[in-house]
């Protein structure tokens, strides 16, 4: 680690280095190329990214390089397919937009490799497959496909493999359609490997991913009474190795944990996560700052992280009534609440994730900063996502924010943060120190010094 | 809390940020409208606050000049930072008497009373020539020392059971000072709904309170903890989008997002019902006057004065639209709305629209019919403005449309 003092870590700290960056170089972003969600696969080989174009954009690892170990293999563009389009629903009058919300992977049991996608309404189940090989040889074919004439033919043979240019085909395999009256948020697969649910602002449906005219409405907070709304389910994911066991957070900032075994329907919680509130903290935002924006379960399944606007919280889930660890991202923008609700900013809706081991946790900032915190040194990192530092192996410099007083050399007072630089989606590498960093339209991707 | 935005700011942003979630692509973002219905309600709660200091300061000088025959109401005053638990209410849930159960007792009290007025207001407008007091519930507020935090304000002599026949004079139990926060519901949305299926009109804010009714003694002393707004002036409750909006829009139309009924509700004969009574506060007419006639004879008072507070509740209500009433009331408003919203009316509308939903408190919501959620009101544009508001099912598919 390098910690706040700067400086080269020894020992178990990570140097964090350049390794590349996807995405346009110019500074006028088209919308559609906004990235919306990014996701390593089981292996880490695949690491899939969603924009707000409808657009899936799955990059694949090299191989190692044994000649060349100074860096783990590169990530290049391996497949892209147009997952969702924009759709009209014509009996409300409300356009769908095709951004992707999620970005799911199946582990991988064949040679192909599956993966959910989902925008606000229609999840779908692509299969991504590889094609290496082509059957040539047709008696009644030529080589284009143009069809023979019969009677020209005067010999049979039997078509053969032969090899072809690596193609990567994506096919849609089920659409998961018309399950959800709201905008869906979350999409997790269950530790079967044969449900996986939906999650919208109210409801949550369990499905199975080979049925798609059905699905289990399993949680409904829509209150008989609209008027009476108080609460938005904001995420949902199943626990990693209790199949029968999932979470969702809401826009209280509260978490609860059902068990499917109870119930079929999960309206009442088996465990209730909160932490009351400090009324000392108390303000117009306080509702809005208290709402979870992402849920994760660790790795082992023991602990739960969520991130509201200011905040990332490690819960364990033997503990109900308050957090285990509470990491505080950035801090300063407590007294710029207004400003951010003004802009909006206040609304945004950040991720986080664990590391392999579930010793680190990341989420991002703004200014296309992004945070680390290692749980057992109790040490944080800031780090910049930025094209300055495009030199594959550069060694990341920590960043600084000056929340007030004297501006040190090299800080960066709270007033020059750009809030249109922010990052909302990062992932880690399930094995490797190998992350992903999504700023708007860029993808980056880091690693760890390897001496 | 640093705040840069005071709390009339805050609400007109909040307005136009739900207003322009309706035109945003990919449909209404139910997360993001809750949450700024939540802002819009801490934004009102201590607006409302602001509002009942200033009115309490009047009525103390008032009150040295005339001796009181009504009896009043003991309020506690809502500190701008109200604890947590008087955020259980939904913002969406203006009101509430069952959830005013579970707290305290006093609180209880003050939110029953707050219900009486306003099922007073708009039950017996035209039986009870009493002027109302305005009896806005009370929030917790840490008590600030000595100095207190808890003002009162001035209630009205006819408050009443929601289900009884009237009997005036009623002592109310004043508030007394405590260390311990209160936990009570917010001020503004109690203030603004009554729960009450006998509620279906109108919803008008709690009526400023008429000059004559002083507070009772043993009142603890007054400090406002708000920052001094317009010294002046005094409105007597949330900017009433009722009192404007519902009167001069025309039309919301709104979708269930679940039954797919798309149904639209004239707005506007709310304000015919209203001004039915030839008192309609819009109209500029009459005398104080029982109910909503009252709270328009107090609020008309205080117009002069209200300008430079109003811009964004004006634009709520200032809508072009002639309300039906009739035209004395025109061109009152229509100076306001010049001064204030020289922009587009169909926005302005729009957001009275929205605002006559969030402020009115849902009070026609709640309907002495069944659920007819199922039922979309009929449309025939002379509908009953009540029977429109009755039926929930439009409002709370308003709701959804958010």
């Amino acid at each position: 680690w390098v910690g706040r003092g700067g400086g080269a870590g020894g020992g178990n700290d990570i140097q964090w280095c350049f390794s590349q960056v996807k995405g346009a170089v110019d500074d006028d972003v088209a919308e559609a190329d906004i990235i919306s969600t990014v996701e390593f696969n089981h292996s880490g080989e695949l690491l899939a990214t969603g924009d707000k174009g409808g657009r899936v954009v799955i990059f694949q690892q090299e191989q190692e390089n044994k000649i060349q170990s100074h860096s783990r293999g590169e990530y290049n563009v391996y497949s892209t397919f147009q997952s969702h389009e924009p759709e009209f629903d014509y009996l409300k009058s409300l356009e769908i937009e095709e951004k992707i919300n999620k970005i799911r992977w199946l582990p991988q049991k064949n040679a192909a490799q599956f993966l959910l996608s989902t925008n606000d309404k229609t999840i779908k189940l692509w299969k991504i497959s590889e094609r290496d090989k082509r059957p040539e040889g047709y008696n009644l074919k030529e080589e284009d496909g143009r069809y023979r004439d019969p009677t020209t033919v005067t010999t049979l043979r039997v078509p053969v493999f032969r090899p072809m240019d690596l193609m990567v085909e994506a096919s849609p395999r089920r659409i998961f359609a018309n399950a959800h009256t709201y905008h869906i948020n979350s999409i997790s697969i269950n530790s079967d490997y044969e449900t996986y649910l939906s999650a919208d602002d109210l409801r949550i449906n369990l499905w199975h991913l080979e049925i798609t005219d059905r699905s289990f409405n399993i949680v409904d907070i829509k209150p008989a009474n609209m008027e009476e709304l108080t609460e938005v389910i904001t995420a949902a994911e199943f626990h990693p190795n209790s199949c029968n066991t999932f979470v969702y957070s809401s826009s209280k900032g509260t978490i609860r944990l059902c068990d499917m075994r109870a119930s079929a329907l999960c309206d009442r919680h088996s465990k209730l996560f909160e932490e009351p509130e400090d009324p000392s903290n108390r303000s117009f935002f306080s509702e809005i700052i208290s709402s979870i924006s992402d849920v994760k379960f660790s790795h082992s399944g023991r602990y739960m992280m969520t991130r509201d606007y200011l905040s990332v919280k490690i819960w364990d889930l033997n503990m109900e009534n308050r957090p285990v660890e509470t990491y505080q991202v950035h801090e300063y923008l407590r007294s710029k609440l207004c400003s951010l609700y003004e802009n909006d900013c206040i609304f945004d809706k950040f991720e986080c994730c664990w590391n392999g081991s579930d010793s680190v946790v990341m989420t991002g900032s703004y200014n296309n900063f992004f945070r680390m915190f290692d749980r057992n040194t109790k040490r944080d990192i800031t780090l910049e996502a930025s094209r300055e530092n495009n030199k594959p192996r550069t060694v990341l410099k920590p960043r600084k924010v000056c929340a007030s007083g004297k501006r040190k050399k090299d800080e960066i007072s709270v007033d020059s943060l750009d809030f249109n630089k922010k990052i909302l989606h990062t992932a880690w590498h399930p094995k490797e120190n190998i992350i992903a960093v999504a700023t708007t339209n860029n993808l980056y991707i880091f690693q760890d010094k390897v001496n | 809390m640093e705040c840069a935005l005071d709390a009339q700011s805050l609400i007109s942003i909040s307005l136009r940020k739900i207003h322009s979630s309706r035109t945003q692509r990919g449909g209404i973002k139910l997360h993001k409208n809750l949450l700024v219905s939540y802002v819009l309600r801490n934004a009102r709660q201590l607006y409302l606050s602001e509002r009942y200091a200033e009115l309490y300061r009047r009525q103390q000088q008032q009150q040295q000049q005339q001796p009181p025959h009504h009896q009043h109401q003991h309020l506690a005053y809502a500190a701008p930072g109200m604890p947590a638990s008087a955020a259980d209410f939904g913002p969406l849930q203006l009101g509430g008497g069952g959830d005013a159960e579970a707290r305290e007792p006093a609180a209880r009290h003050q939110l029953h009373q707050l219900h009486q007025l306003h099922l007073q207001q708009q039950l017996h407008q035209h039986q009870h020539p009493a002027p109302r007091g305005c009896a806005a519930a009370a929030a917790a507020g840490a008590p600030a020392g000595g100095a207190g935090a808890l003002s009162e304000l001035p209630g009205c002599a006819a408050l009443q059971p929601p289900h009884g026949a009237p009997h005036r004079g009623q002592p109310l139990e004043p508030l007394q000072p405590g260390p311990a926060p209160l936990p009570l519901p917010p001020p503004a949305p109690a203030a603004l709904c009554p729960r009450d299926p006998r509620a279906p009109a109108a919803c008008s804010a709690p009526s400023a309170p008429p000059g004559a009714a002083p507070p009772a003694a043993a009142a603890s002393p007054p400090a406002s903890p708000a920052p001094a707004s317009s010294p002046g002036f005094y409105r007597g409750a949330y900017p009433t989008p009722s009192d404007f909006g519902l009167h001069c829009s025309s039309q919301t139309t709104v979708l269930d997002l679940d039954t797919h009924v798309v149904t639209t509700v004239e707005n506007g004969y709310l304000h015919q019902d209203c001004c039915a009574s030839a008192h309609c506060p819009c109209c500029g007419q009459g005398a104080p006057g029982p109910g909503l006639a009252s709270a328009a004879g107090c609020k008309r008072k205080y117009y002069p004065g209200q300008e430079e507070e109003e811009d964004d509740e004006e634009d709520a209500g200032e809508l072009g639209a002639e309300p039906p009433g009739g035209a004395p009331f025109a061109p009152c408003k229509r100076a306001r709305f010049e001064d204030f919203c020289p922009d587009s009316s169909p926005d302005a509308s729009n957001i009275s629209n929205l605002i006559s939903i969030f402020g009115s408190g849902f009070s026609g919501l709640v309907s002495r019919q069944p659920d007819s959620s199922e039922q979309p009101p009929p449309l025939n544009g002379q509908l009953c403005a009540k029977q429109a508001l009755a039926s929930l099912g439009a409002w709370t598919r308003a709701i959804v449309a958010f």
